[in-house]
This record gives structure tokens, C-alpha cells and sequence, in this order.
């Protein structure tokens, strides 16, 4: 498959914070294609450099075949980190003004209707929820009917819901053979949307991969959580392969169908527990294994991994 | 034509956005009216006596007018400069087929529709509060649309300067206070001593007061005037052009 987006050991300070330090990644042609990484690890910065609004030092990049410079830009569109157009005009006024900067474009009400905006396109920008607003950015970035779509954070700051519903957007694009290039310092959306991820830190690509691969690669087996009540008990004592942890333990390699011996059994020795959580490998601790911490929202939120609780509670005996 | 497309794009934009700050709009075509209230309704011109407004009024019209051909433009320019840059909206343009020329170019033909609404309604106010007459000349349009352009291109270049909106506003202020005041607006060159006097011809905005006056006030050729206005304006759009944030 050719690639959409090539960067070959693409390096960029800011005096001397290093911003990108010999990055060489592929995008394909139809792929999505997530960098993910915390705040600061250079995301918009590779974005800049891809897409020709900033220059890396050393290195070089090739988009649809050509510099970033010489990019058909009738072929591209950009949401930038932090966009906010005009507010003072509607959904549809801002769609017709991003349109009417192409001589190609979509009709307006097609891209309404991508975003799920028909009902509210009269409605000025400032007064639409996050998440509308978000997906009128996106719409802005399809009008064109880009072949390539950089996508730089689209649903920090979005509640659940708009971020759901951005997700549908960016799947529906990706079947219709649109290539995607996704940044997000949310975990579950690479791995929800992505054909391959790169984890990214401090200006570094750590591993680059399909996140399911990822995830068996690096990720570690499923394990039970336990919250003791109190006194945690001597994990050497226990018929169990157990680690202490701050609240309680952990039981590694428990697939779901030994959840339940593994609770027998730690009734049997009298370990009392508020809750029991049964937890998949994820991305989120590919990520810790490999760039260690620091991966989370502005917030704090990581919006963790695929989190499954099987039971909650406690047990007196 | 796709260029012109573009241009007409981005200046409906604009045009829209502006009339629907409403503060903005009132500030636009209230400031110049409270200049004319002050120094025209209520301070009054004194053709026979001595004093700053020593001319009769017709003198002093190109100076109203060219607190509304410099103000304007120097804020407003200035102001979308920086609100694009803090919305990330300038990297968003360079990566469509839109140039920073094709956007100063649409933001320059809104200002020289607001310009010339105010200026009308300027000019009729006068006409209603003071003496004067209306004495109009055919040239004055192209003398307001290059002093526009040329005072566009300058707000870019602030715009550019200036990191934020409240630092266009105060760059803009300290550009424009000296420059409406030593500009043959409303103090004759005759009132500055005279080693500054040659200092008046570095001011853009001379040429648009000494061009005004000529074909409204003193019904001269304003040619020469227009000629070098039109030159400025070419070199500010230029210089306006390039002070466009391409992004980093």
C-alpha cells in the first residue's frame, strides 16, 4: 500500500526544549494512524511539520507523494489543536466560508449531515454545546473532501458523548478510504479508532504498532484487583500467585473463568476486600511499560484502558 | 477567479462578524461622531482669532476623516490578527489554498466599506452641527481607499508585532495619537517649530490630509498627493502581506 505520509528522522527544537528528535514514521494510504502521547511530547509539533506550517531542522517529510509545501492543499485538511473559528456565525455560515475557500467543495448540507448538525446549523457557533462546536471543527475539515485528514486533539475538552459521537465521524470517514492522522492523549481512542499507533515521548516515537499488537506485546496478562478492607494480608501465606500493592493485591494471569477459584479461595483464608476488579492489558500500560508515566489528560483524566468490574463488594466471614 | 472566490469568502466573514459585535459597531461609527460633537458642535472653529482651531471648518474635515481612516483599520486589522492567531485560525488557512495576500486583501475591502459608512455619516453630521458645507470631489474616494489599504497593511504589521489583542489596541494607540496630530490634520505645520516640519512628509496619513483638503477645502489638485498615497498603499500591503502569520 503506498504511504500517504512519510517523515524521515524529522528533528525540531525550541531553543532548548527538543521538540521532535529524529522521528521517522509511515502513514498508508487509507489507514488511521494515532500519536498518542502527554502534553508536551511533541504531537503538534510533528503535525506542524507534516502538514508545512512549521519547518523542521533536520529531516524530511513527504505528503501525497510531495513536500509539505507543494501538497495539493485541495487534497489535505487540518484541524488544529485548540481551533476556534469565528464565533459569531452559524454552523452552516462557517461550512460555506471554509468552502468557499476551495474550488472544489462539498455541499454544505452533506457535511451537515456527516456531523450531525442539520437541526442546529443555524445556530451561531458560540452558542453550541462542546461537543457540536467540535463537530462543526471537523466539518470544517471535511468540506474540502480531504484524501488526508490530520486531526490534532479533535476531542480534548468534549464530553463523553461528543467524543462518542466525534468517534463514529472519524470510523465513517475511515471506511470511505479517507487516510487519518490522529493525535490524542486519550488512550482508549487510539486503541478504539486507530489501524496503528505510535507512542510518543518527549519528542521520540517509543514503539509504533496495531494497538491489539501492542497490547499482547507489551501489555502484560489480565489480573484481579483486590481491595482489602484492612490488615493486608502476607501474600506468601495465600494458595495464590499474589502482589502487594497499596490497597490490597494483585492476582496476575486470572482469565475470567478462574475469578471465581481465586475468590474461593481467598475467602477460604479469611481476606476481607471492599472490591474485586478483573482487569485487561490495555494500551495505557503499553505506554507506562514503555515510556513510563506521565500519559494523561489536561485534567488528569487518562480515560483509562478497557476496564472490565466483575464484582464489587465485600464479604465478612 | 478562484482567488476573487476566495477573497469575496473571507471578506463575508469578516463583514458578518463584524456587524454582529454589536459594541464594536457602535464604537466604529460612535468614536469619530464624538470627535465631531466635541471639536466641531461644541469647541467651534474660529476663522478670525488665533488658537488650535483657528480655520474655518472645511479646514479641519480631512482631519475627521483621517481619525477614521487611521484608527479603524490600525485596530481592526491589528485586533483579527492576533484573535486568528489565538484560535489557531492561521494554520488552519495555510493549509487551504487561501494567501495571506487573498486574506489581507478581503479584510482591507471590509474596512473600506465601514470607512466609507462612517465617513458618510461623518460628513453629514458636520454638515448638520457646524457651518460647513458639503464640498465633495470625486477624488476623495480613491484618497480614503488607498489611506485604508495603507493603514491595513500597518495593522498587520502591529498585528504581527503584538502578541495579543490588548497589545494591538495599545501599539496601535501609540502609532496613531502621534500620527493624528502631526499629519497636517488639525495642527498646521505653521504651529511646529520648524525643524520638525520635514518630519510631517514621513507620515502617510500627511498625503491623505494635504490630498483631502486640496480637491474639498481648497479645490486644488490633489494628484500628486494621490500618487504617492497609492504608492504607500502598494508598499503597505506588501509589507502587511509578509507580517502574516504563516504559522511559526
Amino acid at each position: 500500500m503506498a504511504a500517504a505520509v512519510t517523515a524521515d528522522s524529522l528533528s525540531k527544537r525550541y531553543g532548548d526544549t527538543v521538540a521532535l528528535d529524529g522521528i521517522s514514521l509511515t502513514v498508508d494510504t487509507g489507514e488511521v494512524f494515532a500519536l498518542v502521547g502527554p502534553n508536551g511530547a511533541g504531537k503538534t509539533t510533528l503535525v506542524r511539520s507534516l502538514t508545512g506550517t512549521t519547518t523542521p531542522h533536520s529531516g524530511s517529510v513527504e505528503v501525497l507523494g510531495t513536500t509539505p509545501e507543494r501538497t495539493d492543499k485541495e487534497s489535505i485538511g487540518l484541524l488544529p489543536q485548540s481551533f476556534q473559528p469565528p464565533e459569531r456565525l452559524t454552523a452552516r455560515e462557517l461550512l460555506t466560508y471554509y468552502a468557499g475557500l476551495y474550488d472544489e467543495s462539498r455541499p454544505v448540507d452533506d457535511v451537515l449531515a456527516d456531523v450531525g448538525l442539520e437541526t442546529v446549523d443555524d445556530t451561531w457557533y458560540t452558542n453550541l454545546s462542546g461537543g457540536q462546536q467540535r463537530r462543526v471543527c471537523v466539518g470544517i475539515t471535511l468540506v474540502n473532501d480531504p484524501d488526508l485528514l490530520f486531526l490534532d486533539e479533535p476531542t480534548t475538552g468534549i464530553d463523553p458523548a461528543g467524543r462518542q459521537s466525534l468517534w463514529s465521524l472519524v470510523a465513517d470517514l475511515s471506511s470511505r478510504g479517507t487516510t487519518v492522522f490522529l493525535t490524542t492523549h486519550y488512550m482508549e481512542e487510539a486503541e478504539t479508532l486507530a489501524d496503528r499507533v505510535a507512542l510518543m515521548e518527549d519528542g521520540s516515537v517509543v514503539e509504533v504498532g496495531p494497538p491489539e499488537t501492542l497490547v499482547e506485546t507489551y501489555g502484560g496478562g489480565t489480573h484481579l484487583q483486590v481491595e482489602t478492607t484492612r490488615n493486608a494480608p502476607d501474600v506468601a501465606s495465600l494458595d495464590v500467585d499474589a502482589e502487594p500493592t497499596e490497597d490490597g493485591l494483585r492476582v496476575p494471569d486470572v482469565s475470567p473463568e478462574d475469578i471465581g477459584t481465586v475468590v474461593d479461595t481467598l475467602d477460604r483464608q479469611g481476606v476481607e476486600y471492599e472490591s474485586l476488579t478483573w482487569t485487561e492489558p490495555s494500551l495505557e500500560d503499553v505506554y507506562l511499560r514503555l515510556a513510563g508515566d506521565g500519559i494523561g489528560g489536561e485534567d488528569g483524566d487518562t480515560d483509562g484502558p478497557a476496564v472490565e468490574a466483575v464484582t464489587a463488594g465485600s464479604e465478612q466471614r | 477567479m478562484s482567488s476573487v472566490a476566495r477573497v469575496g469568502s473571507e471578506a463575508r466573514t469578516a463583514w458578518w462578524s463584524f456587524l454582529r459585535r454589536r459594541t464594536a459597531v457602535f464604537f466604529t461609527f460612535g468614536f469619530p461622531l464624538i470627535l465631531v460633537a466635541i471639536f466641531g458642535a461644541v469647541v467651534q472653529t474660529n476663522p478670525t482669532g488665533s488658537g488650535l482651531f483657528g480655520h474655518p471648518t472645511g479646514y479641519y474635515v480631512p482631519g475627521y476623516l483621517a481619525i477614521i481612516v487611521l484608527f479603524t483599520p490600525l485596530t481592526r486589522i491589528g485586533s483579527s490578527i492576533a484573535r486568528y492567531r489565538e484560535g489557531n485560525r492561521f494554520e488552519k488557512l495555510s493549509t487551504t489554498p487561501a494567501t495571506p495576500a487573498e486574506w489581507l486583501a478581503a479584510h482591507t475591502l471590509v474596512n473600506v466599506g465601514i470607512i466609507l459608512l462612517a465617513s458618510a455619516v461623518v460628513l453629514g453630521v458636520l454638515e448638520l452641527l457646524t457651518d460647513w458645507s458639503v464640498a465633495l470631489s470625486p477624488l476623495l474616494l480613491p484618497f480614503v481607499v488607498f489611506a485604508v489599504v495603507v493603514f491595513c497593511g500597518l495593522g498587520a504589521v502591529l498585528g504581527r508585532v503584538a502578541d495579543s489583542q490588548d497589545g494591538v489596541v495599545a501599539a496601535s494607540n501609540a502609532v496613531a495619537l502621534p500620527l493624528v496630530f502631526l499629519s497636517e490634520t488639525f495642527v498646521a505645520p505653521a504651529m511646529l517649530p520648524a525643524w520638525f516640519r520635514p518630519a510631517i512628509g514621513l507620515s502617510p496619513l500627511t498625503y491623505f490630509a494635504r490630498g483631502v483638503r486640496n480637491v474639498t477645502y481648497l479645490h486644488e489638485s490633489g494628484l500628486s498627493e494621490l500618487l504617492v498615497l497609492a504608492l504607500l498603499a502598494a508598499v503597505f500591503f506588501g509589507l502587511g502581506t509578509y507580517a502574516i502569520p504563516q504559522y511559526d
